[in-house]
C-alpha cells in the first residue's frame, strides 16, 4: 500500500513538473503550439539590415500560413544554440537562419536536422553542405565588383583613393575588398594611398577618413566595405570640405539612398535582404509540402547597383 | 637500397600530385577544413585543366546558337528559351546564360581601356547590337555560370566560386587575340557566352574565339 502510494505521489509529481515544463515553454514568445510555426533566427535587430530580414521572413511565414518565432542571437554562438533548443521544444516546422559563425553554427544545424526540423539558411554561409536544407547568400563577390566598376567608372580610370575595410574577423569584409581589387587592381592609374579597417562603424569611420585625408589629401576616391562606414567617410569630407571626394558604400541602407538623393555619396550595392529572406520561407514551406525545395542547397542572390538613377526606389534593402 | 628509397619518394610525390588532382566532385565528408583559401588557387587550376578544353570549350562550341536564333528564341520568352538553349545561374532572380556565335561588322571598338570591347553590328543596321568583352577586365560570371560543371554547393564558399569565375574570364581572355591595328569596318567572327536577366538587355559578350576578317 504504502509503496503504491509513493509510486502515485511521484507520478503526480511529475505531472506537475511537466506541466510546470509545459508553463514556462508557453511563456516563451509565440510558441503557441496551435498553428505551425517557422522560427525566424538573426543576430541584433539594432542592425536595420537583419531587422529587414526578419521582417521579409515573418512577413511571408505569415501570408503561408504560418506563425513566426522571431529571436536574435545577438552574434552570440551560444546563444544560438540555446535558441535552437527552444525552437526544437516548440517543435517548429522549420528554421530560417542568419548564423552566428560560419563554423559554430554547424552543430546547432545539426542539431535541429536532427530533431527532424529543417534550417534555411539566408545572408552568411556555414562551412559545411547537406546540414541545412538551403543555404541562400548575397553574391557578395559579385556585388562588390558592380561596385568596384561603378567606382572606377566615376574616378576616370585614375587617381588615388583610399579603402575602408570592415570588421577583419567577418569573411563578408574580405570577399567585399577581393570583389574590390579584382576590377581595381586591374587599372595602373588608380592608386590605393591608404587601407585601413573601421570595423563596419560609422564613427570609426569619421576618425579613420580624417586621419587619412590629413596623411592624403591627393585623395580623389574612397571605397568602403559597408555604407555605415561610408556614411561616417562621408561626414568626415564634408568637415573638411572635401565633398569632391568620390564615395562608395555597400548594403543600399536608406542612409545611403538619402545621401545619394542629396548628391552626397554617389553610388551602393543593394544586397537584397527582404527578398533574400522571403524566398527562405518560400523554399522551407515548398520543402515542408513536398519534401524537396526543387533547388540546390547553395544558392547566390545577385546584388544590385544603385545610384542616382534608381535610388528613388530603395526602402528598407528592397527595390519597389 | 638509395635506389628504392629514390623510387618510393617518386612514387610518394605522383601519387600526392594526382591525389591534389581529383578535388572536382568533392563532397561534404572529403572537404576537409585543410582546404582553405590557401589551397584555392592550386585546386582551381587543376579544375580548369580538368574542364576547361576538355569540356566548357566543346560544350560552348556545341551548344553555341547563331545570333540570330537566338534573339529569336529570347524574344519569344527568356524562360523558355533558357531552359532550351540555356543554364541558369545559381539563385532565384540569376540571369540565363547563353551560348553563341556569330559575326558582324566592327562599329564600335575601345581598345584603350582596360575593360577593352568591340561593338559589332551583326544585323547590318549600322548600330552595334553585340558587345565582345575581350579583357582584362571582363564583367560577369557567363562563362563559369553556363557551365554545367560547376556547383556552387561543391565550393568551399564565395570566394572560391568567385576564383573560379575569374579563372575561367582570364582564360578566356588570353585565348583571345586582340586586333592590331583600327578594326572598324573589319568583320569580326566570335563564339562565346553572354547572361541576361531580361530579353531587352543588351548582349556583353565574354568570347572564347575571335576570329578577325578583312
Amino acid at each position: 500500500m504504502r509503496g503504491n502510494r509513493e509510486r502515485k505521489m511521484n507520478f503526480k509529481r511529475r505531472i506537475l513538473v511537466s506541466a510546470m515544463a509545459l508553463a514556462m515553454a508557453g511563456a516563451l514568445p509565440s510558441l503557441a503550439a496551435a498553428a505551425d510555426s517557422i522560427a525566424i533566427i538573426t543576430p541584433s535587430h539594432d542592425n536595420p539590415f537583419f531587422k529587414a530580414e526578419a521582417d521579409g521572413a515573418a512577413a511571408k511565414a505569415k501570408e503561408l500560413g504560418y506563425e513566426a518565432m522571431i529571436l536574435v542571437h545577438d552574434d552570440d554562438a551560444n546563444k544560438q544554440s540555446q535558441l535552437f533548443d527552444s525552437a526544437i521544444a516548440a517543435k517548429v516546422k522549420a528554421i530560417i537562419l542568419d548564423n552566428a559563425g560560419a563554423d559554430a553554427s554547424v552543430a546547432a544545424v545539426q542539431k535541429a536536422k536532427d530533431a527532424g526540423i529543417p534550417s534555411f539558411l539566408i545572408d552568411r554561409e556555414i562551412t559545411a553542405s547537406g546540414v541545412a536544407v538551403s543555404q541562400i547568400v548575397s553574391n557578395n563577390y559579385q556585388g562588390a565588383q558592380l561596385g568596384a566598376e561603378e567606382f572606377v567608372k566615376l574616378m576616370g580610370e585614375k587617381g588615388e583613393y583610399a579603402e575602408l575595410l570592415g570588421k577583419e574577423s567577418d569573411t563578408n569584409a574580405g570577399i567585399r575588398s577581393q570583389g574590390y581589387h579584382d576590377v581595381i587592381d586591374q587599372y595602373p592609374d588608380l592608386k590605393m594611398v591608404a587601407q585601413q579597417t573601421a570595423n563596419w562603424s560609422q564613427t570609426e569611420a569619421y576618425t579613420v577618413m580624417e586621419s587619412m585625408l590629413q596623411a592624403n589629401p591627393g585623395i580623389k576616391g574612397v571605397i568602403s566595405g559597408n555604407d555605415t562606414m561610408a556614411m561616417g567617410a562621408w561626414a568626415a569630407l564634408e568637415a573638411a570640405g572635401r565633398t569632391d571626394v568620390i564615395v562608395v558604400g555597400f548594403d543600399g541602407s536608406n542612409d545611403v539612398r538619402d545621401s545619394i538623393a542629396k548628391g552626397g555619396i554617389k553610388a551602393t550595392v543593394l544586397q537584397p535582404a527582404y527578398d533574400q529572406a522571403q524566398l527562405a520561407v518560400e523554399q522551407a514551406d515548398k520543402f515542408l509540402k513536398t519534401g524537396a525545395t526543387g533547388v540546390e542547397e547553395k544558392q547566390l542572390m545577385d546584388c544590385i547597383l544603385i545610384n542616382a538613377d534608381n535610388a528613388s526606389k530603395l526602402e528598407t534593402f528592397a527595390l519597389k | 637500397m638509395t635506389r628504392i628509397l629514390l623510387t618510393a619518394a617518386c612514387l610518394v610525390a605522383a601519387f600526392g600530385l594526382s591525389g591534389c588532382k581529383i578535388v572536382k566532385t568533392q563532397t561534404a565528408d572529403e572537404k576537409a577544413p585543410a582546404a582553405d583559401a590557401s589551397g584555392d588557387d592550386a585546386r582551381i587550376q587543376n579544375l580548369l585543366a580538368e574542364t576547361w578544353e576538355p569540356k566548357l570549350v566543346p560544350t560552348i562550341n556545341e551548344k553555341a546558337l547563331p545570333v540570330a536564333d537566338l534573339r529569336a528564341a529570347v524574344a519569344s520568352g527568356l524562360e523558355a528559351a533558357g531552359k532550351a538553349h540555356g543554364k541558369a545561374g545559381s539563385g532565384a532572380g540569376a540571369a540565363w546564360n547563353f551560348a553563341v556565335k556569330g559575326e558582324g561588322k566592327v562599329v564600335e571598338a575601345n581598345l584603350e581601356s582596360r575593360a577593352r570591347t568591340l561593338g559589332l553590328d551583326t544585323d547590318a543596321d549600322g548600330a552595334s547590337d553585340v558587345t565582345l568583352q575581350l579583357g582584362p577586365v571582363v564583367k560577369g560570371t557567363a562563362l563559369r555560370d553556363f557551365s554545367p560543371f560547376y556547383d556552387f554547393t561543391n565550393f568551399r564558399d564565395q570566394i572560391e566560386f568567385a576564383k573560379l569565375g575569374r579563372a575561367l574570364n582570364d582564360v578566356a581572355t588570353a585565348s583571345v587575340q586582340i586586333p592590331d591595328g583600327d578594326p572598324i569596318g573589319k568583320t569580326a567572327a566570335f563564339t562565346g557566352v553572354i547572361a541576361i536577366r531580361s530579353a531587352s538587355e543588351a548582349w556583353l559578350v565574354s568570347p572564347i574565339t575571335l576570329e578577325m576578317k578583312p
